[in-house]
């Protein structure tokens, strides 16, 4: 099959775009801009301070080069740096904006929620939701679920700009403590002009009852989204959060350049997983997110844990590494990745595990699939200090190709302590001939065969995501998938 | 049942007049390199292969149908040496194959749990993955239980008893055996003769580059003795 038909099956069935009044700034980035934006949000002097010695730095700094990366020089002029629909005044939220979360699959009224439970079962009146939601449409959070019931067992699970106003002091603590506003490019943009995001505490000895779950839909046009996540999970607690993403397919290329920080205190744990389906572009490469993200965890109590899982299918761009400062006496890191590419599509992600702390563990799984014209980097980092002493660390990568993509696997180690280990394996493959003939032997077609192999590929890191994101995974993989079959 | 007219696969085989019977056994023999396998994979459509001259199965030109087309329609091929689908469980694969949803699940998995024990295959076979860390032996058996699950009415099996053990054998010749009916149709490619005695075969097919020798039970038995220059 040739490329060009390959590309015609891309489908991308997320790339609608709603009809929505909304308030926007002008395109453009001045210290004004930063103002105005805290202003909006009536935020208190410190953060105005945050952002305004971000912004500062910010102008001082240039864009990293380093990624395997080819894209035209981004504009950031051109952008507006907050957009939000009109309808806080009504206090109200607009019925399209809750279609448009309906219709990718994201239910905001609670009731709908418990769709997440088997329904094959019968219901009963005390049924536990699974999952509580924080819908992010273009520079705001529209509405968290399940809130009173989180607040039950002192979980906070709000908006990054309401937990400014309720819980500062939680906020000015840990906001920039494990990506400080120096840290990079895009991490610094961030702190500059981060409009909302999500915000969770986990109070001591808590097992979050139910997945927490925060959904960013990017709608406007010319408007880059720099969402701020804060997860904080005191001693001894855990708590599963869920992010998932898309984006209509506008010719432009949007920009999002998010910021995470996770931290753990003694015993705590957090699972992260993320299912990226942001708007690849065309077959041209024309329009598309540019991904450039900073999500790093500080596991800083004893024995904690942080794990992060991503599929990502989407974005023009993916520049990305999810990372771990291993701080505390025996904490471990993990980080399991499904990264598929096709078309012009350009990932650059990996991971960083930074062993500080003695006895920490890291397991790095990465799985890279690329179709096409494609490229597929898996760049990732271990570094053992000197104090980390009995550190171990697992690195598995494995990539796949088909037609004309590019695999790249690019990892740095550095070991200052003799009583570490690290061990790293890789391969890289094609689908064989022989496999495709075996399945279709069996009755399989190309496509439901390609779907076999590739599921199977990514087995060890799909069996990581919780249930009903696993589900998601899957399907998302098998629409990618589609026609890709050379 | 399956007629190949002036059928060749380049560069081994030449101008080849078959027809098999449905509900009949085949056994196929002949030399080391004569192509048994490659006229095995030629009727299963393998993509490779140069083929011309004619298939029809039950009446049916299928000379253009594709691999899963010609599975669909009730063709199966057991391999010499299976490929393996790292990730992918025995069940899991079945299951797909045979798209079973629902209350059908408990059904399916039984069966194959069924066919599995009387071969010998070890406890949680089903959640093992696709002839991935199996040995030789179990990878054939594993072949035999796609056979009989899947809606094959005609098998085509290349050296199923290579690499079984005595045991595995037994299992083998009963299973096929039970499998025969009148409406299901078997050509295995064998050089084992306690097989071939067991299975009782309709006819011995000898091939040679470009012709076949047909003839019953007593042909394979001149082979044994006297070799295949013989025939």
């Amino acid at each position: 099959m040739k490329d060009a038909d390959i590309n015609a099956k891309q489908q991308y069935a997320d790339g609608f775009i709603t009809d929505v009044v909304s308030d926007s700034f002008p395109p453009g980035l001045d210290e004004q801009v930063v103002r105005n934006l805290s202003e909006l949000k009536k935020e208190p002097e410190w953060l105005l301070d945050f952002r305004l010695k971000s912004f500062k730095r910010w102008q001082g700094m240039s864009e990293p080069q380093w990624g395997e990366l080819d894209y035209e020089p981004i504009d950031y002029q051109a952008l507006s740096y907050h957009s939000a629909p009109k309808f806080f005044e009504e206090g109200d939220i607009p019925q399209e904006i809750l279609d448009t979360f309906e219709k990718l699959g994201v239910p905001l009224h609670e009731r709908d929620a418990l769709l997440g439970l088997d329904t094959s079962k019968p219901k009963q009146d005390n049924l536990i939701p699974t999952v509580a939601i924080d819908a992010v449409f273009d520079s705001v959070s529209v509405a968290t679920t399940f809130k009173a019931e989180l607040e039950k067992h002192g979980i906070v699970f709000c908006s990054i700009s309401e937990a400014v106003q309720s819980h500062p002091d939680l906020v000015k603590k840990y906001l920039g403590s494990v990506i400080p506003y120096t840290d990079n490019y895009f991490a610094t943009l961030n702190s500059a002009v981060f409009s909302d995001g999500t915000f969770v505490y986990i109070p001591p000895g808590v097992k979050c009852p139910m997945e927490l779950n925060t959904y960013f839909r990017i709608n406007a046009r010319n408007t880059g989204q720099f969402e701020r996540t804060l997860i904080i999970a005191d001693e001894g607690s855990y708590v599963s959060y869920l992010e998932g993403c898309t984006a209509p397919a506008y010719d432009e290329n949007t920009l999002h350049a998010a910021c995470v920080e996770l931290i753990t205190m003694d015993d705590a744990e957090i699972k992260y997983s993320t299912v990226q389906n942001w708007y690849p572009g065309d077959e041209n490469g024309v329009g598309g997110v540019y991904n450039f993200v900073t999500k790093r965890a500080k596991c800083e109590g004893k024995n904690s844990k942080v794990s992060w899982t991503q599929v990502e299918t989407g974005s023009a761009i993916t520049w990305k590494y999810p990372s771990c400062i291993l701080k505390g006496e025996g904490s471990t890191g993990e980080f399991f990745s499904v990264a598929v590419t096709k078309g012009k599509q350009q990932a650059d992600t990996g991971t960083k595990m930074i062993h500080i702390g003695k006895n920490t563990k890291s397991t790095i799984i990465s799985k890279g699939i690329s179709f096409g014209d494609s490229t597929n980097v898996y760049r990732g980092a271990v570094k053992i200090n000197p104090g980390a002493t009995n550190a171990s660390n697992y690195t598995k990568c494995d990539s796949l190709m088909l037609q004309d993509s590019r695999a790249l696997t690019i990892p740095y180690v550095t070991s200052q302590n003799s009583t570490a280990t690290v061990e790293h394996e890789a391969s890289a493959g094609k689908i064989s001939e022989e496999q495709m003939y075996y399945l279709a032997t069996r009755g399989f077609s190309e496509d439901d065969a390609m779907n076999l192999v590739v599921n199977g590929f990514c087995k060890d890191v799909f069996q990581k995501l919780p249930l009903e994101f696993a589900a998601e995974a899957n399907k998302l993989l098998s629409v990618t998938l589609e026609g890709a079959v050379g | 049942m399956l007629k190949l007219t002036n059928y060749s696969v380049s560069p081994v085989l030449e101008n080849l007049n078959i027809e098999f019977d449905v509900g009949r056994t085949y056994i196929i023999m002949g030399s080391n390199g004569i192509g048994k396998s490659t006229l095995l994979h030629s009727i299963m459509g393998r993509p490779d292969l140069e083929v011309s001259g004619d298939v029809e199965l039950n009446g049916e030109n299928i000379n253009e149908f594709e691999v899963d087309e010609r599975a669909k329609a009730g063709m199966f091929i057991g391999f010499q040496s299976p490929t393996s689908i790292p990730g992918l469980s025995n069940f899991q694969f079945l299951k797909q194959a045979l798209n079973t949803k629902g209350t059908e699940i408990r059904e399916t998995l039984e069966k194959f749990k069924g066919l599995s024990q009387s071969l010998g295959l070890p406890e949680g076979w089903d959640k093992r993955n696709l002839n991935t860390d199996a040995s030789g032996g179990e990878k054939k058996k594993n072949e035999l239980i796609q056979m009989q699950m899947l809606n094959t009415s005609l098998a085509m099996l290349d050296e199923p008893d290579s690499g079984l053990d005595v045991d595995g054998i037994k299992a083998l010749s009963k299973q096929l055996n039970e499998w025969r009916t009148a409406d299901n149709t078997l050509i295995v490619v064998t050089h084992y003769e306690k097989l071939i005695e067991s299975l009782n075969p309709d006819a011995i097919i000898v091939l040679k580059k470009d012709h076949v020798v047909g003839g019953g039970k007593e042909l394979a038995q001149k082979i044994f003795a006297e070799g295949f220059d013989s025939v």
